[in-house]
């Protein structure tokens, strides 16, 4: 060998590395990416807040008796504290990245807690709480304490007064449980429709289908569905399905029953070839021994066929899962891209994709709520592609120990 | 006719109750496959209906879009804001195809490469979690690419496009497009021609060695070749996706009204980016002109993997010399 040739084939190989580096790079960027700029946002409040922050003007009748209570001691430095008022404030920042004042406590004893809804009178539920965002405070005979003065001086300026004309405050906007909820509609929704159909049509092609070109013919119609991007689905959900339920049901426009019956057009094909190759490898001879037994066509295939093709089916189902999980392009036609808190399957709504897409697609983008999201996304589908992995492992020692 | 209705007949008359109930289940099945079968029709024929309206009819008034200047035009104005019927597809069709061919030129040979490392120069351990890797790769959804090509790769080509001169609006652009489309085209290129790569027969490999030819030769000389049939399918599998991917690409693209655009730092549309606009509307031409958009993306996905499919044909027929 020549020491020419050697160097070259170093060369060529160390391409090969290089090629390989890359793709772990990549994957390894896009984690780094998302959990950098989505770690902070992860909590509870996260998943069970709404989206839409909800403003009020709290006003507050003649007041008898101010607070009593001490500082308590959980409150840290940069909780500021009215004895008087009974109430802390702190700085924080908020899903979209904002400063904002946020109410850390709020004393039993404290006046604000008598405190009426200006907008709506006959609301008895109202008052001030943890969590809250106070935007302003304003008095009757001196400028309003503005939240982008901090807390500390807000804080200040309400303990010089002893009587206010309202406060405004919001309760903290940006969660994500309304897309969470509208995800798990469509998840349901999109297999109740999609499996029966995939699988019986899984079953007629594999069981019932004569081998002729009528049936070579509709395996091709279907095999098409696969190269068709989603987004021509999407098109498809507008053109048809949501027409099809404004016309049938309460609904008015995309809704999610259309995104629904979308997603289920594109996950047919997933469906159908799964479960065709999970009963292409069950035995001919568990057919033949039921039929034997007197079994008919339906009790075997029922019975027999199915019940060995269930590895197949349950991988179908972790598939389409991901899938949905994932789709964007779809949905942004068929269920719409307004992000809602109240959700009904006629309605419009977000998936948590779409829920990402309108997000970058605002002014300014949000970059942290995305990521956040994504981190959640990211790691449900690494969740399931897992599980998808373990239940064909275990499923193939299963039939080589049978077999 | 006589056998139609005897066959009917037949299928109406049960000797028992289980050869009933046996034929029932057998027309639900049967049912269920039309159903499935029928989607691809329903898509065609409606989104052709749809697609079809802004060229026959006089869209409020805005006038009829003739469809030579459409597929043939360099701008387009959204019709009810600009009160015009100038809609031209005819650059972002150009877009499309040099978008989606530039990402395969990319994504191509670093997917070969890597193919290759995993099959048959990588240890056994390393070429498991390698797989595994790519196995999560292709499990990303979209979006979460376009995040990425946003929050990530947008700031860096916005200072690239400084640092030449360039003041690239948000870093938007043709370059930005390529990469992310590269990043999503890499795992079905990468596990295709995995399995194409492992596939090629032992003798070959065996044949190759025994003549003198060095390892790293045989790999890229006999292997690759051999492989070349998986290879060129992948990129065919890649090229379509690139061409049908649209939340990501909108992302990036910036969104370009005129064009073609060549330059690395311009900004860019795509025909899914185009169909992403003016979601709001709901009726009237910027809603019928989507689907028109759509006709037009199938087309060119089908003429591109026909051709591709050709080309394919013709080298795959050349022997491995």
């Amino acid at each position: 060998m020549s020491s020419k040739r050697k160097i070259i084939d170093k060369l060529l190989q160390i391409t090969t590395y290089f090629s390989a580096i890359f793709v772990v790079l990549i994957l390894s960027l896009i984690f780094i990416f998302v959990i950098k700029n989505g770690y902070t946002l992860i909590n509870w409040g996260l998943i069970t807040n709404d989206y839409h922050a909800q403003f009020y003007n709290g006003g507050i009748e003649e007041i008898t008796s101010y607070s009593n209570t001490d500082k308590p001691d959980f409150l840290t430095d940069n909780d500021y504290y009215s004895e008087k008022w009974g109430i802390a404030f702190s700085d924080d920042i908020d899903r979209e990245g904002k400063t904002v004042i946020v109410v850390s406590y709020v004393a039993i004893d404290s006046p604000l807690n008598n405190m009426f809804d200006k907008n709506n009178t006959d609301n008895l539920d109202f008052k001030i709480e943890n969590g809250n965002i106070v935007t302003s405070i304003k008095f009757y005979d001196k400028p309003s304490a503005l939240s982008m003065n901090g807390a500390k001086k807000m804080i200040e300026a309400l303990d010089q007064e002893n009587e206010f004309r309202e406060i405004v405050f919001s309760s903290l906007g940006g969660g994500i449980r309304g897309s969470l909820i509208t995800t798990f509609y469509v998840i349901g929704l999109t297999l109740i429709f999609a499996l029966p159909v995939g699988i019986f049509t899984a079953i007629y092609l594999n069981e019932f289908a004569k081998k002729n070109r009528f049936t070579n013919f509709i395996r091709g119609m279907i095999e098409m569905l696969t190269g068709v991007p989603s987004i021509i689905f999407g098109l498809m959900g507008l053109a048809v399905f949501v027409p099809l339920t404004i016309k049938y049901t309460p609904a008015t426009s995309a809704n999610i029953l259309s995104g629904s019956l979308t997603l289920a057009v594109i996950l047919l094909p997933v469906i159908i070839r799964s479960t065709e190759e999970s009963l292409k490898v069950v035995p001919d001879d568990f057919r033949q021994a039921s039929l034997a037994l007197g079994a008919n066509n339906t009790q075997t295939t029922f019975k027999v066929v199915l019940r060995s093709a269930l590895p197949g089916i349950l991988t179908a189902t972790l598939l389409s899962i991901g899938r949905i999980i994932g789709e964007s392009a779809a949905l942004i036609f068929a269920v719409g891209t307004a992000v809602k808190d109240e959700i009904s399957i006629f309605g419009k709504s977000t998936t948590l994709a779409v829920h990402i897409w309108s997000l970058m697609t605002d002014e300014p983008a949000n970059i942290e709520l995305a990521s956040t999201i994504s981190i959640i996304i990211l790691a449900t589908v690494l969740f399931l592609n897992l599980l998808i992995k373990l239940i064909s492992r275990n499923y193939m020692k299963r039939i080589n120990q049978g077999g | 006719m006589k056998t139609l209705i005897s066959n009917i007949k037949n299928l109406f008359h049960f000797n028992n109750k289980r050869e009933a109930l046996d034929k029932i289940v057998k027309l639900v099945f049967l049912l269920a496959t039309i159903i499935s079968a029928s989607f691809i029709v329903i898509i065609i024929v409606f989104i052709a209906e749809e697609g079809i309206k802004p060229f026959i009819t006089d869209n409020n008034g805005i006038g009829r879009v003739d469809f030579w200047k459409f597929i043939t035009g360099t701008t387009w104005l959204e019709g009810t804001t600009f009160k015009s019927n100038l809609y031209g597809v005819g650059y972002i069709i150009v877009n499309t195809l040099y978008i989606a061919f530039l990402s395969l030129l990319i994504a191509l040979p670093i997917g070969v490469l890597t193919a290759l490392f995993i099959a048959k120069i990588a240890p056994k351990k390393l070429s498991e979690t390698l797989r595994t890797i790519i196995e999560l790769l292709a499990a990303i959804p979209s979006i979460v690419y376009g995040l990425f090509g946003s929050g990530v790769l947008l700031p860096m080509i916005y200072n690239l496009a400084k640092s030449f001169g360039v003041q690239s609006p948000g870093g938007n652009s043709v370059l930005a497009t390529v990469f992310v489309l590269v990043l999503m085209i890499l795992p079905t290129i990468t596990a295709l021609s995995e399995v194409a790569i492992r596939s090629v027969g032992k003798e070959i490999e065996q044949g190759s060695l025994a003549l003198g030819a060095t390892k790293t030769q045989t790999n890229f000389k006999v292997i690759l070749t051999s492989a070349k049939s998986g290879i060129f399918s992948s990129a065919i599998l890649g090229i379509g996706r690139a061409l049908g991917e649209a939340t990501a690409v909108s992302l990036v693209a910036g969104n370009s009204r005129t064009g073609p655009n060549f330059g690395v730092f311009d900004i860019t549309s795509t025909l899914t980016s185009t169909m992403l606009q003016g979601l709001k509307e709901t009726i009237g031409i910027d809603y019928d002109i989507r689907f028109s958009v759509g006709i037009i993306l199938m087309i060119v996905i089908l003429i591109t993997n026909r051709g591709l499919n050709y080309v394919k044909r013709k080298i795959g027929n050349v022997d491995v010399k």
